[in-house]
């Protein structure tokens, strides 16, 4: 089957408005947010149904043609760019929620549907979908799954791993089947835990079943600023060894501040200083003002300047304004901003930090870090000019030196945001051979033939067997 | 066929050496802890144990990251005193003692009261290290409370029952312990008070982090009265406790019970029982609790917010089973520890088993890990059941 005579079958699905097949118009499908990768599909295709998704999944089936399962496209890793030809299969039609339990607080979503949307619906019934990415207003819950993804208040509340009960999955193959269960436990591996985060390797989720949370009975949001980063990190590290569970811990520095303070999302972060702590306590209402002094002694201790506490909501909600559109408000300091999601063991804050900002000074680029200090996992953004050759080689340079910093003390490349195409190179670092065969294998049950989100998560000379098998070698001749 | 001599194994290397001898020659082999898990009461093959009790200690532990990595033969309850010394614990209270390890804990995925609050392994587990049944040695996840690196194989590791790795080792989430910590007793009036209850408990202005529900025989059996009970647990700092205390005095006659209630409870089977969890939602517990209530001789207790009845028989003979089966229809059965003759009358259905056995036949290709054991849907070899 040509190309053309694909996007004919796909269209005798979708209907002609649903395959796109022209430059200008797949555009908007060649990057996710990351400057430093674009890759134009040369077909996509956006059903608007749960049928139309098995059919169209049958037809690439049959054709033996690879696809990326795609959602609103935040994800921040280059995983759902089209590599080797695929076709982008666009999922943000799929917006119903289908259902909500109050009772048993669960909700049933397609997998278009909209992170806030979801918490909106449940608002109803007072309660909400705790994990909370920064992009909330317009990432999917399906995207949510494919990448396993975080956001402020999964400190407490865990991500979304620990909130998805039940997936019906659509296999690359075109097999239905359903991971998980909401009716008691479910028997036999934990394919659905292997499922979430799997970046749209294993296949496309068709319909999601999500825990809900009740709202808590009070909120308690404060604001510390310091005079230095390592003194937050200082104040982070305290609260966290004292056994207080903040909802959020978040840190921005200096330069992040600075850049807020200047945008139209102005929250009245003292310009001069350079670090704040945006901490949310919640729970019950009794005790949490204890709580709330508590916190606020160990923030002074490790050298706030001063600590504000939010006396309403609508003060609550201006200082996460702040917080959850800095990366928008960085566009004021270059054209282009790169973000990288390393986490690392949480005492060691202070003196990763610390060497961030060496590696930055070393290679002449401007690091603003706003992150989720709680769990240890860094933001660091870098702002630069990609049509500048030189700037762009100092950002890749300095940013392998931060990857390979965090990795040594301890931590990890990747948070929420996933491996995507963007870290591929750094999976050696954390992985030995073996351990990436096994990711490898556990590939090759739910996708044999590679087709589903190819050339992502583990690089592929990593998949000794795989490429040894008649798959692999059908796919390279 | 005979089972070799048992391998105790001191380190990883040990542990990979077995596997790759075993699969060379293709005989089974049976990975024990501390021995109490085992196999669930399946019939099982003769296989050759190998011991992981020794393989104890820990590897590293840095208090302020509330992280902890240690050998997969380290028990719970040597976790527990390490932690207290810095005022952590590791949340999870699988049903038995603290005698069991942390390796067959995150194999079985056992969870007890504590789940209602803190979850189960799945939740606490942020990396393994595993000798998968070739030999290789995997590492996954990390040893930081987010991850997102790689495609999860912690989670499938955990809860497999041995038959895809030998766990070797586990680094776990760690949490403050509270200042407070106590045990409230709600008395109920019979099992029909038990949905009411659920319902008032759960939507009470309190955040327990345990709620479990004890039927008459097992509350009198644990000293606690003669009718069902409701036990609360409390946890916080000292401020945030009166007001919790006082919604509890509001569901009914509370009292504050022994602290040692819980221990009692996670070791009230004698041995030999047969232990089965019965689920469904959450607002189906006093169904579920009902259809618990036919079993034969049954001690019955419940975690009301997971919609889960775990059912202990000390008479189990073959009625178990047809019993057991006609259960099965109004909620999910998982056996923990049943008579042979239950396993014999079938292999469990399997969700995904076509999945499941693919996924067996990658990381264990000469089916020698753990043989015969849940969740491996296999079905049991043609041989002489034992009682090993």
């Amino acid at each position: 089957m040509t190309r053309d005579e694909l996007g004919q079958a796909l269209r005798a699905i979708v209907g002609p408005r649903g395959v796109l097949s022209r430059a200008s118009e797949l555009l908007p499908l060649s990057a996710d947010g990351l400057p430093t990768y674009r890759l134009p599909p040369s077909l996509a295709v956006l059903p608007s149904t749960r049928e139309q998704v098995i059919d169209v999944v049958r037809v690439l089936a049959r054709e033996r043609v690879a696809f990326v399962p795609r959602g609103a496209g935040t994800g921040l890793s280059a995983g759902a760019l089209a590599t080797d030809d695929a076709v982008i299969i666009g999922l943000n039609r799929l917006t119903r929620i289908i259902s909500i339990d109050p009772v048993n607080r669960l909700a049933l979503v397609e997998p278009g549907a909209v992170n806030v949307s979801l918490t909106r619906a449940a608002a109803a019934y007072g309660l909400y979908y705790a994990p909370d990415p920064s992009s909330q207003t317009a990432c999917t819950i399906g995207g949510n799954v494919a990448e396993n993804s975080g956001g402020p208040h999964c400190l407490k509340y865990g991500v979304t791993l620990n909130h998805v009960v039940a997936v019906t999955v659509l296999l690359p193959n075109g097999d239905i089947v359903t991971l998980g269960g909401a009716e008691g436990e479910t028997p036999g591996y934990d394919l659905l835990g292997a499922f979430v985060g799997s970046e749209g390797c294993f296949g496309i989720a068709l319909d999601i079943t999500v825990r809900l949370v009740p709202n808590p009975q009070a909120v308690r949001t404060m604001l510390a600023d310091f005079m230095s980063i390592e003194a937050g990190a200082r104040a982070t590290s305290a609260v966290i060894a004292s056994g207080i569970l903040p909802a959020a811990i978040e840190m921005m520095d200096g330069p992040t501040i600075r850049a807020v303070e200047a945008s139209i999302y102005a929250a009245g972060y003292p310009a001069d200083a350079e670090a704040v702590l945006l901490i949310e306590l919640d729970g019950l209402e009794a005790g949490i003002d204890d709580e709330v002094r508590r916190v606020q002694t160990m923030c002074t201790e490790a050298g706030a300047r001063t600590v504000r506490i939010a006396r309403d909501d609508t003060e609550r909600a201006r200082l996460w304004q702040g917080r959850k559109k800095a990366f928008g408000a960085m566009g004021r300091v270059a054209p282009a901003l790169v973000v990288q999601d390393a986490v690392i063991p949480r005492t060691r804050l202070p003196d990763v930090l610390h060497t961030i900002h060496e590696i930055a000074a070393r290679w002449n680029i401007q690091v603003c870090n706003v992150f989720h200090a709680g769990d240890g996992n860094l933001h660091p953004n870098i702002a630069f000019d990609p049509h500048d050759a030189d700037a762009t080689d100092r950002v890749h340079h300095a940013m392998r030196e931060i990857m390979r910093a965090c990795v040594d003390a301890g931590g990890t490349i990747t948070g929420e945001h996933g491996v995507g195409l963007d870290k591929l190179e750094y999976m050696p670092l954390i992985f030995s051979p073996e351990s990436l065969d096994a990711q490898c294998r556990l590939r090759s049950v739910f996708d044999p033939e590679r087709r589903a989100n190819p050339g992502k998560v583990v690089p592929i000379h990593a998949c000794r067997e795989w490429l040894a098998s008649p798959a692999a070698r059908a796919l390279t001749r | 066929m005979t089972a070799d001599t048992a391998v105790r194994a001191r380190a990883t290397h040990d542990v990979a050496d077995a596997v790759k001898d075993a699969a060379a020659r293709r005989t089974p082999l049976r990975i024990v802890g501390r021995g109490h898990w085992l196999d669930a009461g399946a019939p099982a093959s003769p296989a050759t144990p190998l011991a992981l009790d020794a393989l104890s200690g820990i590897v590293a532990y840095t208090p302020g990251d509330l992280t902890l990595t240690v050998r997969a033969g380290t028990t719970l309850s040597d976790i527990a005193a390490l932690t207290a010394e810095h005022g952590q614990w590791l949340a999870l209270d699988p049903f038995g003692t603290d005698d069991g390890t942390i390796g067959a804990t995150i194999a079985t995925a056992s969870a007890g009261p504590l789940a209602h609050a803190f979850g189960t392994p799945r939740d606490a587990a942020l990396g393994l290290e595993v000798v998968t049944g070739d030999g290789s040695i995997v590492r996954t996840g990390g040893r930081v409370v987010k991850n997102v690196a790689g495609f999860d194989l912690t989670r499938l590791f955990t809860g497999s029952w041995g038959t895809l790795g030998v766990i070797t080792e586990v680094t776990v989430r760690l949490r403050a312990r509270p200042d407070v910590d106590e045990t409230w007793v709600v008395a109920l009036a019979d099992d029909d008070a038990i949905g009411g209850a659920c319902r008032a408990a759960l939507g009470a202005a309190a955040a327990p982090i345990a709620l479990e529900l004890v039927d008459a025989p097992l509350a009198a059996a644990l000293g606690l009265g003669k009718s069902p009970v409701m036990l609360l647990r409390l946890a916080g700092a000292a401020a945030a406790m009166r007001a919790q205390r006082d919604a509890l005095r509001a569901l009914g006659a509370a009292a504050v019970g022994p602290p040692d209630v819980w221990q009692r409870l996670r070791a009230a089977e004698p041995p030999g029982s047969t232990v089965l969890r019965l689920s469904h939602l959450p607002d189906r517990i006093a169904d579920t609790w009902q259809v618990a209530g036919r079993l034969p001789s049954a001690w019955r207790h419940a975690t009301p917010s997971r919609g889960i009845v775990r059912v202990i028989m000390k008479d189990s003979g073959d009625t178990v089973a047809t019993v057991a089966r006609a259960a099965d229809g109004r909620c999910t059965l998982i056996a923990e520890r049943a008579p042979a003759a239950f396993w014999l009358a079938g292999p469990t259905p399997m969700p995904n088993a076509p999945l499941a056995a693919r996924i067996r036949a990658a990381f264990d290709p000469a089916g020698i890990l753990n043989p015969g054991l849940a969740p491996d849907s296999a079905p049991p070899p043609a041989t002489e059941p034992t009682d090993a």
